[in-house]
């Protein structure tokens, strides 16, 4: 049991350093030791991010960004699930995928991106595209892995009380293989936002990487800090996001393991 | 639960429909071999055949690695043999016979860890018996009653000891109302103590029941309270050596029909034929 | 981080007899082939029409090409070179803080939280504001590759000095072996696989990382060659370097995981040895 007062001691200690951190940066700045013009105070950025908050200008690229990437990351884990399943359980399927699959997982997504605009633009489709593509191989390996790593005496349980084949589809293979799955899909959502925020980079048109490119090439320092600020939170949500909804769709895989 | 075995047997519980009446269980002649890492076959069963009456709790013992748990995947339709049958009544055994369970050692695999206990229960009848959601329920509650878990249906089966999760595995096949129950050393991986108290519980719920009880094991002991009939294997390829009648009265009795003359006889026949073919299996 | 357990059960479903030749990947290596085909047919024949599209073949003479007379040799070798210094700044803080991290409380409780604060931040957003700081050139991409790679390793380290068997402890103390000693001959041993794991990890994110960000800032390494190509509309160019990357990546990766099965080769015996029951 942890005392009160170490938990305490915990969340200060958990704070000093960033906290240390920005005091540090802003007194930096503020002396004048580094250049004030290319690493602002943070109470600046802190006043510039609050600028584009309170402005809403935040809302349209940040909407774009989370749109496509939600899109683009929807396609890819429903293709690899839906693929890793069939090769995880079927032996033909896997023989035939699986040197198309070592072949193209390599390859490093983001050098797609000037291919993909080539035959799509540099609009939507290319991004959801590259996202799509970027999330498909971790889900589709950690298919695999989870459906080949489903006890046999489970699948047995089912057969021996007569459920058949689709039940156990249902019933027993995909709950069974979720934690896997849901991990495939935790590597990929974060994978997902580099590949929108890259693409958004290179396209230029719109979206939360737009911005923030755009305003390091017209020299406004402080709203590049500020939209920094803004990506890492989206990042930081996010992983929030999807840590909460893992304990809840695999809540028995922590317990059980214990 | 009492630690007296017992009762009578025409009255069932609240839940059950009619008791499982079932026809005669045949093993005629199962043989069993497997592909090898080289390629080459090799065989786990050789020819086994038994004939287990409506009813009869047989027990089969043999060394451990003997091809026993195969021998019950093969009754129980999990696994197709490479030559020979199986038949239950009138109908020959081909896939998953409806009238047949088949109880798992691993209880902590065998227990879905995303379902409750109750739904654990239920995935063994639910999609059999067209029930009201009610209906559904009330059974669920009769037989985690009958094996003294009604207070814990809600809970997961990982919050449960390993005694309860086994005791939840014999409801949930029980409900299923087969007329065979095929146990893969269901006691095995459970403490002694526990185990005798299961040993108890089976017996009860068997002698309430009328099923047809088969059960494999390697302990000599359980084989012996448990069963009318013990059939003892050889080494691999399996084949059956013997087969003992017990004719131990029952109600049996924890302590005193262990401690029976008979009992004794029984077992020290048991082990000595058992580990004289250890001794042959080790050296020759 | 999952590891295989010898399963008793296993033994009860047996794997279902399969001629040799459908146990082979034989019809995925002709799916593959047919795809190159059907690439080179869709160019040559004009089923896709387009100046993107230029036959296989002449995407790998291009590549071949380009190898042998030497223009994209440098190019490799800058890519390789950057992403290796990169990584290996990454790797060294990665694992200096993890066991610091999980050897100190008060080091976790001081790291930590800023950690899991700073790990979710999209790597390319880093890099438009460092430019002011850092200027356009290899520090900026340095650091970048560091940043990224450092997460894993970290997060790996301080996972596998924490599941070292407290046994492992105790078996140091009850013979009274220093302190550093047992960190060097026990700890880090006995971490060493999930240290592994997640330089394994890395690797794919610095190569990643180290593409982007020549493809972001800077005129250098292929990164910057996809690019430049395509603004060329030289595709062959472009299709070789993917291709060339794609086989960087690859034979990095598996130079890696046999260095690693190698490495921990003990560990696997400890784990199997573990699972089996009797």
């Amino acid at each position: 049991m942890v005392s009160r007062r170490e938990r305490a001691m915990a969340v200060v200690l958990g704070i000093a350093l960033p906290l240390a951190g920005l005091i540090a940066l802003e007194v930096a700045s503020r002396a004048a030791w580094v250049n004030p013009i290319f690493l602002p105070p943070p109470s600046a950025i802190l006043a510039t991010f609050w600028a584009i908050i309170a402005s809403g200008g935040f809302v349209a690229p940040l909407a774009q960004t989370l749109l496509l990437l939600f899109i683009g990351y929807g396609i890819g884990c429903v293709a690899a699930i839906v693929l890793g399943i069939l090769m995880g359980s079927s032996r033909p399927v896997f023989n035939l995928f699986e040197p198309l699959t070592e072949l193209l997982r390599p390859l490093p997504k983001p050098a797609l991106l000037p291919a993909l605009i080539l035959f799509l633009g540099l609009g939507a489709r290319m991004e959801i595209t590259i996202v799509a593509l970027g999330c498909f191989f971790p889900v589709l390996i950690n298919t695999i892995q989870g459906v080949r790593a489903v006890e046999p005496t489970m699948i047995n349980t089912a057969r021996t009380f007569g459920h058949g084949t689709m039940a156990i589809w249902r019933r027993i293979l995909l709950p069974a293989s979720a934690p896997y799955i849901l991990a495939g899909m935790r590597i990929s959502l974060g994978l997902g936002l580099i590949l929108v925020v890259t693409a958004e980079m290179i396209a230029g048109s719109g979206g939360l990487g737009d911005s923030i490119l755009s305003a390091q090439r017209t020299f406004l320092v402080k709203e590049s800090y500020a939209w920094l600020v803004i990506l890492a939170l989206l990042g930081l949500l996010l992983t929030w996001l999807f840590t909460w909804v893992e304990r809840r769709l695999a809540f028995w895989n922590a317990p059980q393991t214990q | 639960m009492s630690i007296a075995t017992n009762r009578r047997s025409a009255k069932t519980g609240g839940a059950s429909g009619a008791p499982v009446a079932g026809g005669r269980l045949l093993v005629d002649k199962i043989g069993k071999s497997f592909i090898g890492p080289d390629g080459a076959a090799v065989a786990a069963i050789g020819s086994v055949s038994l004939d287990v009456a409506p009813g009869e709790f047989l027990a089969i013992v043999g060394p451990s690695g003997c091809g026993k748990s195969t021998l019950l995947q093969v009754i129980a339709g999990l696994m197709t043999p490479s030559s020979g049958e199986v038949r239950l009544g009138e109908q020959d055994v081909t896939g998953e016979p409806a009238h047949m369970v088949y109880l798992f050692q691993q209880y902590s695999k065998s227990l879905l860890p995303w379902m409750t206990v109750a739904n654990n229960v239920m995935f063994a009848f639910s999609h059999r018996f067209k029930l009201s959601n009610a209906a559904a329920h009330s059974r669920c509650r009769d037989y985690l009653a009958m094996v003294g878990l009604a207070d814990f249906a809600s809970h997961y089966p990982w919050q449960l000891s390993g005694g309860m999760q086994q005791r939840v595995a014999i409801a949930r096949a029980l409900a299923a109302e087969p007329q065979v129950l095929l146990m893969d050393e269901p006691f095995s991986s459970i403490d002694a103590l526990t185990r005798l108290d299961l040993h108890s519980l089976i017996l009860d719920l068997w002698t309430e029941k009328r099923f047809t009880a088969v059960l494999v094991t390697h302990d000599v002991d359980e084989a012996i309270f448990l069963a009318d009939r013990v059939a003892v294997l050889t080494h691999r390829p399996a084949a059956i050596s013997e087969v003992i009648e017990t004719k131990l009265p029952r109600p049996r009795h924890s302590i005193e029909t262990r401690e029976s003359p008979e009992f004794l006889a029984l077992r020290h026949r048991l082990l000595k034929y058992l580990l004289a073919r250890n001794y042959e299996g080790a050296h020759g | 981080m999952t590891q295989a357990v010898l399963d008793p059960g296993a033994r009860s479903l047996p794997r279902p007899r399969v001629s040799r030749w459908r146990d082979t990947r034989a019809t995925g290596v002709l799916l593959v082939l047919a795809l190159f085909a059907l690439w080179e047919a869709s160019a040559r024949f004009g089923i896709v029409q387009s100046t993107n599209w230029p036959p296989f073949s002449t995407v790998m003479m291009t590549l071949v090409a380009g190898l042998g007379d030497g223009e994209l040799t440098p190019l490799v070798l800058s890519t390789l070179w950057r992403m290796a210094r990169g990584y290996a700044i990454g790797c060294a803080l990665g694992v200096t803080i993890g066991f610091a991290i999980a050897l100190y409380r008060p080091v976790h409780r001081l790291l930590l939280p800023t950690i899991e604060l700073l790990r979710p931040i999209p790597i390319p957003a880093i890099i438009p504001p460092l430019i002011f700081l850092l200027g356009l050139g290899d520090a900026l991409r340095l650091f970048a590759i560091a940043f990224a790679c450092f997460f894993p390793v970290v997060l790996n380290t301080i996972a596998g000095v924490s599941s070292v068997e407290p046994v492992y402890h105790q078996v140091a103390e009850t013979f009274g072996i220093p302190r550093v000693t047992a960190l060097r001959r026990v700890i880090f041993p006995a971490s060493l696989p999930f240290i592994l794991a997640g330089l394994r990890t890395s690797l794919g994110i610095a190569f990643v990382v180290t593409v982007i960000a020549e493809m972001i800032v800077g005129n250098e390494g292929l990164g910057n060659y996809l690019v430049t190509m395509q603004f060329a509309m030289k595709t062959s160019e472009m299709y070789a370097g993917i291709i060339l990357l794609t086989a960087i990546a690859y034979l990095l990766n598996r130079a890696f995981v046999a260095w690693e099965a190698r490495a921990i080769r003990w560990a696997r015996l400890v784990e199997a040895m573990r699972g089996d029951p009797r």
